[in-house]
């Protein structure tokens, strides 16, 4: 095969390219220039093409692209992912290329199935977890339930958490509770849901697929007031996707919050996060020549304009905001999952109390 | 109208043009294969990248971009001939189109046009797998399969005419 490849290759190089074709070239950039010079003109080749019956007709130009780019997708759609992914925002178009999961529907279910479900068994993960604030209640974090399956080529390997209040003998955390209820539902309902789709995807490819599919979770935050529980989702394939889902519970407040909830009711916190971002992508793109993101690309309607709604973010320890994207939301995947930490001072004046420093 | 900073990107524009002219040559020839159509398509990528130059922000992009230009001119070429074919009659012959004789580059027929873009990329003019990704508007990921789907595919032509001698 590698011979065969180079043949072709050999046989590629020795393409003998024209001597005419320099000045041909030229003559289309001086064209280009000249009829640039003249504006509103419309582009016509075929004075210089004219020797040859065949010569192929200019298209009118429409738009300002005229690489008529095909539509992008940033949400690397691989079978189970596509449907677990946190970000509802990435913009998905179908792509021509599927992976093989589809066409292998119908066949049986892979043959060996091993369900294991592990109710926390294992005392020293669960201490390792637990995550003491400095005051006020404490949130304990403990792998709740481990799903770990082979299928053939096939694995799973999820680590549910679940968070408990503790420390609160005498009821006063009620409201704190509920929230960890609340944040419990939502992990289950989205490790639920992440099952399905690795389930659904053994089925349809028939003991023939080649996947794996990793939960891990951290405490991101554990301050004063708030707790932050970190999800990273990797699923392998032919290449690997890595997707996060970050939740938070205001410990003070005893509630579930999302980025909006940081700032003040109303306050347009999205302009000068986004803004930011955008001097930040600019930045490291000027400095580093392997760094690249969606801005100011020959494909504008890809570009990161926007943070979207449900934003990921966490605060680190220096008390600041980090924003952060998937693979593919806001750069190429080499770039992987990438977090922008927002100075505070941009924020500073909607942001409410106590949740930045 | 025209700012100093898009005089400048032209001007790269026009120099990459010039180095690379020959490389897009050949990788329009595979899509048509043959001379007259492939340097037509030079040229007229040429004019195009020229006239668009300003909406290249950065200079790392050039390059990736010209292939995509070089690419789509193509397909645009071919799709046109095949309506030509399709509907109009040539009244009279002007000179012949010369095709080479190059076997093993029409084995590259078995590939769709994206599969052929990446293995002439990738194969022919080395190029990494990101700079594909980027010149296909696709994820790395994506490239890889698309490659590894084109070699089997190859493969399989390469092996048929082994072992079946056509008449």
């Amino acid at each position: 095969m590698n011979r065969d490849l180079s043949e072709i290759k050999q046989d590629y190089q020795n393409i003998k390219v024209p001597d005419t074709l320099r000045p041909r070239v030229a003559d289309a950039i001086a064209k280009a220039k000249a009829d640039m010079a003249n504006t509103a003109g419309t582009p016509n080749l075929t004075g210089n093409a004219a020797s040859h019956t065949s010569s192929t007709p200019l298209p009118s130009h429409n738009g300002n692209d005229p690489a008529n780019v095909p539509k992008k997708e940033t949400c690397a759609k691989a079978g189970l992912h596509s449907k677990a992914a946190a970000g509802k925002d990435c913009r998905k178009t179908e792509l021509p290329f599927h992976s093989p999961f589809g066409k292998a529907a119908g066949a049986a279910a892979a043959a060996a199935l091993a369900l294991i479900i592990l109710a926390n068994l294992s005392p020293s993960i669960s201490y390792a977890m637990e995550q003491v604030p400095v005051i006020g209640a404490i949130v304990k974090v403990v792998t709740f339930r481990e799903y770990g399956r082979q299928d053939n080529q096939m694995e799973a390997n999820l680590k549910i958490p679940e968070v408990q209040i503790s420390g609160d003998e005498n009821g006063e955390n009620e409201s704190l509770k509920d929230a960890a209820q609340e944040l419990n539902d939502t992990i289950k309902a989205y490790t639920d849901e992440m099952i399905a789709a690795y389930e659904a995807d053994v089925k349809a490819a028939g003991g023939e697929g080649t996947q794996a599919v990793d939960l891990d979770y951290e405490v991101v935050t554990d301050n004063d007031r708030l707790f932050s529980l970190r999800f990273c989702q990797t699923v392998t394939m032919a290449g690997a996707a890595q997707m996060e889902k970050i939740y938070h519970i205001d410990k003070q407040a005893g509630k579930m919050v999302t980025l909006e909830d940081l700032f003040q009711e109303g306050a347009d916190y999205k302009t000068p996060i986004s803004e930011n971002i955008k001097q930040q992508m600019k930045e490291q793109m000027a400095q580093d020549e392997s760094k690249s993101y969606y801005i100011g690309s020959d494909v504008p309607e890809w570009d990161f304009k926007e943070l979207p709604d449900n934003a990921n973010f966490y605060v680190n320890k220096s008390g600041k905001l980090v924003v952060v994207f998937d693979e593919y939301q806001v750069a190429p995947g080499y770039m992987g999952v990438v977090t922008f930490e927002i100075p505070t001072e941009t924020v500073a004046d909607i942001v409410k109390d106590g949740y930045l420093k | 109208m025209t700012t100093p900073n898009m005089q400048k990107m032209q001007q790269l524009v026009e120099q990459e043009l010039l180095a690379s002219y020959g490389s897009l040559y050949r990788l329009a020839f595979t899509y048509v294969k043959n001379e007259a159509d492939a340097m037509d398509i030079v040229q007229e990528t040429a004019y195009k990248a020229i006239q668009n130059s300003a909406s290249v922000k950065n200079e790392a992009f050039i390059k990736t971009w010209l292939w995509r230009i070089a690419i789509n001119t193509s397909l645009e070429s071919l799709r046109g001939r095949q309506r030509e074919i399709s509907c109009e009659i040539p009244e009279e012959y002007g000179k012949e189109d010369v095709y080479l004789d190059f076997d093993t580059i029409d084995a590259l027929d078995v590939l769709n046009e994206k599969e052929r873009a990446v293995v002439v990329l990738r194969y022919f003019e080395d190029r990494k797998l990101q700079e594909i990704a980027a010149v296909l508007e696709e994820n790395l990921s994506t490239v890889k399969s698309i490659l590894y789907r084109s070699l089997k595919k190859l493969r399989t032509k390469l092996t048929e005419g082994e072992l079946c001698h056509e008449p």
